[in-house]
């Protein structure tokens, strides 16, 4: 009787032990399948899946390709680019560097500034000028002025009567004529003993004052600069 | 006492499923096919409990043993490339219906004779 009921017991709690076990594995189930997209994956055949897998690996290796490419041209663009700055940067400093051996801007630097006075004796003409300013540009002056009228390459200096024009301007005594250039060269090019205009007027009992500058400043060109005759030749 | 156990069991079996971690889904064949298994054993051992021929350590050994089997059966076909959890799920599954149809049989006997016996005394 005891040992009907001790095996009773077992098997109670043997049963209930293994229907522990078994809902806890249905129920596992239940949630995994349930949490899984299954269709989707199950919809397709291992075949299907294959294929798919090998269409997006070619996908995958073209688009690489194409990355690849459109770096290359990017990264040419970006060399033109480059160089094209290159090159915008040099066509402007040429042209900052025309504008300013035209006399299109105010320009600064080191160099000489001579005042010629008349006196009661001697009087300047405007061959002195000439003579002063073609002597200037021997000894290597980039820019010159007289009384603040720019000197341009083609600048008149003439004499109506016994006033003086510069360009169109009028000047009086006393001139000052600026020129920017390596100072030592200007210098000691118009103060040559015999030959250089300083000291060949001096002598002669003109009144010349010289004085150098380090930052001398020298106006741009009033007027327009047109051109009406010439034509650039045709290669 | 033995159904209050089961209901227990029953109980306490779907909380902890539900509480526990989920499968990965490449692991939940397996788990099908052992569940498969297991209930093919249940089924088996509630008929062999009206036969009344029910016994503890077959259906315990049956119940463990037909699960961890098929689920090394299913691991091989898979390795084989063969699939080998339809032929269990088969194996099972008609055991399964099997099991069923001598459990509604005796209930359906069992019925019938009840049903004859009370028209028997309306009768008598």
């Amino acid at each position: 009787m005891k040992k009907e009921k001790k095996n009773q017991i077992v098997m109670t709690v043997i049963i209930g032990a293994v229907c522990v076990v078994f809902f806890a594995v249905m129920f596992m189930q239940f949630k995994t399948i349930e949490e899984t997209d299954i269709t989707a994956i199950e919809n397709m055949r291992e075949v299907d899946l294959r294929t798919a897998i090998s269409e997006w690996k070619g996908k995958y290796e073209d688009t690489q390709k194409k990355l690849e490419a459109n770096q290359k041209s990017v990264k040419e663009y970006q060399e033109t680019i480059a160089k094209n700055g290159e090159a915008s940067e040099l066509v402007d400093k040429d042209l900052a560097e025309s504008n300013m051996l035209l006399g299109k801007t105010d320009v600064v630097g080191e160099g000489i500034v001579i005042t010629l006075a008349n006196t009661q004796d001697y009087t300047i003409t405007y061959s002195h000028l000439l003579e002063l300013i073609n002597e200037l540009r021997y000894a290597g002056a980039e820019a010159i002025s007289i009384n603040d009228a720019r000197i341009l390459t083609t600048t008149e200096i003439i004499q109506v009567d016994s006033r003086m024009q510069a360009g169109g301007q009028r000047i009086a005594s006393p001139y000052v004529i600026k020129a920017i250039g390596n100072q030592t060269y200007l210098s000691s090019t118009l103060s040559l003993k015999d030959s250089g205009f300083i000291d060949r007027y001096k002598a002669s009992g003109m009144d010349i004052k010289l004085e150098k500058g380090n930052n001398i400043k020298i106006l741009k060109y009033n007027g327009d600069l047109k051109v009406k005759y010439m034509k650039e030749v045709e290669k | 006492m033995i159904f209050i156990a089961i209901v227990m069991g029953c109980i306490l079996g779907a909380v902890i499923g539900i509480y526990a971690p989920m499968v990965p889904y490449t692991y939940s064949g397996y788990l099908a096919i052992a569940i498969i298994a297991a209930l093919d054993s249940v089924f088996g051992g509630i008929a062999s409990t009206l036969n009344k021929q029910f016994d503890l350590k077959i259906f315990v050994s049956g119940f463990f043993g037909n699960a961890i089997l098929s689920m090394l059966l299913t691991y091989l076909g898979q390795k084989l490339n063969v699939d080998i959890y339809l032929a269990a799920i088969v194996v099972f599954v008609g055991r399964m219906f099997n099991n069923l149809a001598i459990i509604r049989r005796y209930y359906l006997q069992k019925w019938t004779s009840h049903k004859k016996k009370e028209t028997g005394e309306k009768v008598g």
